[in-house]
């Protein structure tokens, strides 16, 4: 018998459908069903200028849109040939590693919630306010950030920045012993995610599963260390694996990665006090730099000016590895842009990982996932 | 100086069916191939070559021609590595890579639905985003975007 799970279902957190064939209890096969937010944000890409599709960023992952501007400004910077100050290096990565910390809370949020845990939701909420308070401090914005530019980011953090920024840190630390009490000490959370969705280590690989999931199977592989881009290589932090590839292991590695981001932050929250300096390219062509896409005559004087080029950019974000391929043919606009990800592909192998369990297993094997439907469907 | 001896390992099992290898800042390269030893190239690639993991698959519309494209990682290199093979507009069709990578699955449904390219041995072959009976691929220049009324979306077939 086939059911269909969403697209509304507290499970899915988001629009989509997972089609579950089960003989009684047991699950035998799993159908997911995308495409119910899909909108088409490659296209729309198509025909706007490089610094508009950054909006489009925020939005098609509403939860780490620091790392989509970062994955989408680092290939249009490759394709358009521009470099970006230092400090707006270690701004980006300061910024990247907040939205890690504030997606995590979202996603322990959720799924504690999905297993029954009404109070690691409301400290995971709360929590995670802190840090788009940070965002908004600095950015104006506490979703939507549209932070990022070619060749840097929009404006520097304000006075006192810094400062507030680690307190909130040394706040967060301390509440994630909270969070590791409140779980990994309950004997109902532990019943509910010890060896459930299991997914070994080389079928994770075969089957092109990254981050988290990737990690909890014991594979030690985190761009961010394996091919650092931005200012990674100058930063100190360690990248956590568990062997046991289940629920319970993704819930440590995130719990990890999440301290493993403060380290990171307090490192670049350092540096940046010790270097004041520009954070926007100042040799950039006109027509970047420009508030407004030039058109018209404009355009096509400046036109003959465009560099041509190609741009890849992989970016270790919060769900995993996401993917930017530009093609820049000399236009004002990408010729096409092409997004990996990796939540969809994490999804996917749902195939792999379900069959076998039973149907109240699906919340906290697909919770474990931390699905975000805005980037998986763009 | 991984590109140079790829270059040649591909060269001398692949002949003129190895079409080059192009440079690309921060990846092995861009390698060109003929579609008809896509599948050949795959197994050789995963196996000889340690690119274990399939990262993307997309397709771009030259509307005289289209460019079907794969981004591999190897494990071992730590580093990627970018497939290009040119399909003619008329019959864009190539070998699927689900055998070799079963991760490939979702990477070429939404290729085929986006870009209209056909993945022969795929499996499971059909759209993933848009719905099904829906008459255009997006991504393709000739889509009308400025007439977004005239467009008539069908029913799902199911």
């Amino acid at each position: 018998m086939w059911i269909n799970m969403g697209p509304q279902h507290p499970m899915t957190h988001g629009l989509w459908n997972l089609r579950v064939r089960v003989e009684g209890e047991v699950i035998r096969d799993v159908e997911p069903e995308m495409g119910f937010l899909h909108r088409g944000i490659e296209k729309i890409s198509e025909n706007r200028h490089y610094n508009e599709v950054i909006t489009l960023m925020d939005r098609c992952c509403y939860v780490a849109g620091m790392s989509w501007e970062q994955l989408f400004i680092q290939a249009s910077e490759q394709a358009l040939k521009v470099t970006p100050p230092a400090r707006a290096e270690y701004l980006r990565v300061l910024s990247a590693e907040l939205q890690r910390i504030a997606s995590h809370l979202m996603w322990y949020a959720a799924f504690v919630q999905d297993l029954g845990l009404m109070t690691p939701f409301l400290y995971g909420m709360r929590d995670r306010d802190l840090v788009l308070d940070l965002f908004q401090s600095y950015t104006g914005a506490r979703m939507t950030y549209e932070y990022m530019r070619v060749g840097g980011v929009r404006n520097d953090a304000p006075h006192g920045f810094t400062d507030q920024c680690r307190k909130v840190l040394d706040w967060l630390l301390a509440r994630f012993v909270e969070y590791d009490q409140l779980c990994l000490g309950s004997t109902i959370f532990r019943k509910r995610c010890d060896d459930l969705g299991v997914l070994k280590a080389p079928e994770a690989v075969a089957y092109g599963v990254t981050g988290p999931m990737l990690r909890s199977a014991g594979v030690r592989r985190d761009l961010r260390k394996d091919r650092p881009y931005s200012v990674y290589d100058q930063v100190e932090f360690d990248v956590p694996v568990t062997d046991t590839a289940d629920v319970t292991g993704r819930y440590l590695v995130r719990m990890e990665e999440m301290r493993q981001s403060v380290r990171i932050c307090r490192q670049c929250l350092d540096w940046l006090d010790r270097n004041p300096g520009p954070v926007l390219a100042d040799h950039l062509p006109r027509w970047l730099g420009a508030p407004y896409a030039p058109v018209g005559r404009e355009a096509y004087l400046l036109k003959r000016n465009y560099p041509t080029g190609l741009g890849f950019s992989m970016v270790e974000e919060p769900h995993g590895e996401a993917g930017a391929y530009v093609v820049n043919d000399g236009g004002e606009h990408p010729y096409r842009v092409k997004f990996r990800s990796p939540v969809l592909i994490n999804i996917w192998a749902a195939k792999r990982y379900l069959p076998g369990y039973r149907i109240a297993d699906i919340p906290p094997i697909m919770g474990s996932v931390d699905v975000c439907v805005g980037e998986c469907d763009r | 100086m991984r590109g140079v001896e790829l270059s040649a390992a591909l060269a001398a099992r692949f002949g003129d069916k190895f079409l080059g290898l192009d440079p690309f800042p921060g990846l092995v390269g861009r390698v060109r191939f003929d579609p008809s030893v896509a599948r050949a190239l795959f197994e050789y690639l995963r196996d000889e070559q340690g690119f274990v993991h399939l990262t993307m698959v997309g397709g771009i519309d030259w509307v005289d021609h289209r460019e079907v494209f794969y981004t591999l990682w190897s494990d071992r290199d730590r580093t990627y590595l970018q497939l290009s093979a040119d399909l003619p507009a008329d019959h864009p069709t190539i070998a699927s890579a689900v055998p070799v990578w079963p991760g490939a699955n979702a990477h070429e449904r939404e290729a085929w639905d986006l870009v209209g390219i056909r993945f022969e041995g795929h499996p499971d072959l059909r759209r993933i985003f848009m719905p099904e009976g829906y008459e255009f691929h997006p991504l393709l220049r000739s889509f009308p975007i400025h007439e977004p009324e005239e467009l008539e979306v069908k029913a799902r077939s199911d």
